[in-house]
């Protein structure tokens, strides 16, 4: 218990904390300038395979921002199958890796390379950069190395909140 | 409104072409080659040359009316171009400007000489009723080329060509007869040293087109605020069926309902049901039954499919088509052929409930969607041949739905993140379409960045259509289509609300 007391102490010294929220762009723990991915429901968070879920609630959705069930497809808000005024069940639609389709978008071959944790609302937070043999980020300016591997840059980023507590 | 003034426009700009050198040869070969010694052979070369420039007509401003529907894309801005160009046209010719950009050729002297007069006479028709491959006499005809485009109906592009041809022959018509006599000539005389009358033309021409800008206003308005003028068919209703002047829908909580081409509804006694050339079908009790759609006479009843519940219906002169989700989860799609209704064909089959659309039917060829997690497709399946075909596809970004033929034109809605379009085009692979409907996307979505933090280069979160927050309220449905309009299923978040309305193909002409 004290370790984990003083580790809790130690991390909220060393993390920037959500009083340190100016110099984060658009969302916690994203330090630089590069542009969101396109992504469903608007913030681009992401599940640990890369796939779109919603921000306020980490619920998975499709392509579309309509939240699904484990064999996706669309529910309600209490996680029956979404229906058609007929009855039948509403047609499901693709759901994507967002930084891979953020790269088909653009004609681009994008994938997530490196990563940084923060911690974000009191969990720690993986900011994964959409990274691509560009030299052109999402902004439309020159792109940053950021996370990404050797010879690669930014196109976009996208988030990943973990489970841990921070 | 649209094909009234650029018709009447059209007509004016044919006219005021007498007075390039090819309408002036035209005027003098018919008119005095033969004089009236041989009257019916002139009189035969007249009809021949309308009927040739009508033709051309057709081709060059339906080809362009064509053109614009195979383009597709946004319509209103379109509209706002052809506007712009109709009106800079129309000050040109209201001023008299020189012709700019000008074609300077003329039809071939020599078809005079080597054919029979008719014959030459029908192909300079032709070549004047194209418009372009000479001498032009108005600014007016090229606003009319892009009027037609932007018009995206090929009805409108035919009644311009018809129209420019018909002026383009009125000359011809009226003075050639007269040419034999003094009078006639000194009429021709007048015409080729005094260009008032041109000019006074080309006035009339302008103002013809200032009507064409304004329609074209009044339609950009209209589609603008579409929403709300949309005519409502069916309340508490969905699943609308369209042919030979029928609509048919299922109520909801209630059977089936037939509209007859009078406004006159009556139940039908059964569900789901699905209208197609003279048949109607639809599901009573552990049947499924197919009638003639005038006087309701079973012409076949088909067993429903075993341990399975029936989801959908389409029929056509000679095919049923059975969706159907078994009773151990998926989805699969069967044809029966009404020659041999003891026997059906697999189309499709597929894991997952939703994942076949609603299926629809024009004589042989079927149409449904196949989505899911992976991809969206619309799939065109030939029954007599079983030829598929993958007319429209994606693999992310969007949900390809509800797509229904009439003839080989296709109607289905595109839904993506921000929108739920429906749009129609021509039932070929990877054709383009035009926008018929849009409305915001019905899902949630958030401001894009979290409040308290920096905002900046958020844009990809955005959506040009809607704001943050819950979106809209209807969600688009099953569809339908005839001739002249489509039909589409609205429902809010409680789909006992739904309805069905109506939407013209063709909201300019």
């Amino acid at each position: 218990m004290i370790a984990l007391a003083g580790a809790k102490t130690v991390a909220q010294f060393v993390l920037p904390s959500e009083a340190d929220a100016q110099p984060y762009t658009n969302f916690c723990g994203h330090t630089w300038t590069t542009g969101n991915c396109p992504a469903p429901t608007g913030l681009p968070r992401i599940d640990r395979n890369g796939y779109p879920v919603r921000a306020s609630d980490g619920v998975p959705v499709d392509d579309l921002g309509r939240p699904v069930n484990s064999r996706d497809q669309p529910i309600n808000a209490k996680g029956e199958l979404l229906l058609n005024p007929d009855g039948t069940p509403v047609t499901p639609a693709p759901r994507t890796r967002v930084c891979q389709t953020a790269g088909r978008d653009h004609g681009l071959d994008l994938s997530l390379d490196g990563s940084w944790y923060r911690c974000c609302g009191g969990h720690v937070r993986r900011i994964r950069d959409c990274c691509g043999e560009t030299n052109i980020r999402i902004n439309g300016d020159q792109a940053l190395t950021g996370y990404c591997y050797a010879g690669r840059h930014v196109f976009c980023c996208t988030y990943y909140d973990t489970s841990v507590p921070c | 409104m649209l094909a009234v003034s650029a018709g009447l426009t059209a007509v004016v700009a044919g006219i005021a072409g007498a007075w390039s050198p090819c309408g002036l040869s035209m005027l003098d070969t018919i008119g005095s080659a033969l004089g009236d010694a041989r009257r019916s052979m002139m009189l035969l070369a007249v009809a021949t040359f309308t009927i040739g420039a009508v033709l051309g007509g057709v081709v060059t401003f339906g080809g362009l009316a064509l053109l614009g529907e195979l383009l597709g894309g946004d319509g209103q801005l379109r509209d706002v171009l052809a506007g712009v160009i109709a009106s800079a046209a129309a000050v040109a010719d209201w001023r008299g400007l020189r012709i700019a950009p000008q074609i300077r050729r003329q039809v071939p002297e020599r078809w005079r000489w080597i054919m029979p007069l008719p014959l030459a006479c029908g192909l300079y028709g032709v070549l004047l009723g194209l418009g372009f491959t000479t001498f032009v006499l108005a600014f007016a005809v090229w606003a009319l080329a892009a009027i037609s485009v932007a018009g995206d109906s090929v009805s409108l592009g035919i009644i311009v060509g018809a129209a420019f041809g018909v002026g383009r022959a009125i000359p011809i018509a009226c003075l050639t007869p007269q040419l034999g006599s003094e009078d006639g000539q000194r009429r021709l005389d007048r015409i080729s040293v005094d260009p008032r009358l041109w000019l006074g033309l080309r006035r009339v021409g302008a103002l013809g087109l200032t009507l064409c800008v304004v329609a074209l206003a009044a339609a950009t308005a209209l589609g603008n605020s579409l929403g709300p003028k949309l005519t409502t068919l069916a309340s508490s209703a969905t699943d609308p069926s369209a042919a030979g002047g029928l609509v048919a829908w299922q109520s909801i909580g209630g059977g089936g309902v037939l509209q007859r081409a009078t406004g006159a509804e009556s139940p039908l006694p059964g569900d789901l049901p699905a209208l197609g050339n003279a048949n109607v079908a639809w599901e009573q009790g552990a049947d499924i039954v197919v009638a003639n759609a005038t006087t309701l006479a079973t012409e076949a009843t088909v067993p429903l499919p075993a341990r399975a519940t029936l989801s959908a219906l389409a029929v056509s002169a000679s095919w049923l088509v059975i969706s159907a989700l078994p009773v151990g989860g998926g989805a699969e799609l069967v044809a029966v052929s009404l020659a041999d209704p003891t026997t059906s064909t697999p189309i499709s089959t597929a894991p997952l409930a939703g994942e076949i659309g609603r299926p629809a039917i024009h004589g042989s060829d079927l149409v449904f969607s196949a989505s899911s997690a992976r991809s969206s497709a619309i799939i065109e399946v030939d029954l007599a041949t079983g030829t598929r075909t993958k007319l429209h596809a994606t693999h992310a970004n969007y949900s390809l739905q509800n797509p229904v033929l009439s003839g080989r034109r296709l109607l289905y809605e595109k839904v993506g993140r921000c929108e739920q379009k429906l749009l129609v085009g021509p039932a070929t692979r990877g054709a383009r379409s035009r926008l018929l409907l849009g409305l915001p996307s019905t899902v949630r979505r958030d401001p894009g960045y979290q409040p308290g933090y920096q905002r900046n280069w958020d844009s990809a979160s955005h959506c040009p259509n809607r704001a943050a927050g819950p979106g809209g309220k209807i969600t688009l449905g099953t569809i339908a289509l005839d001739g002249t309009n489509a039909y589409v299923t609205e429902y809010p978040a409680d789909v006992a609300d739904a309805r069905i309305e109506v939407v013209p193909l063709d909201r300019r002409s």
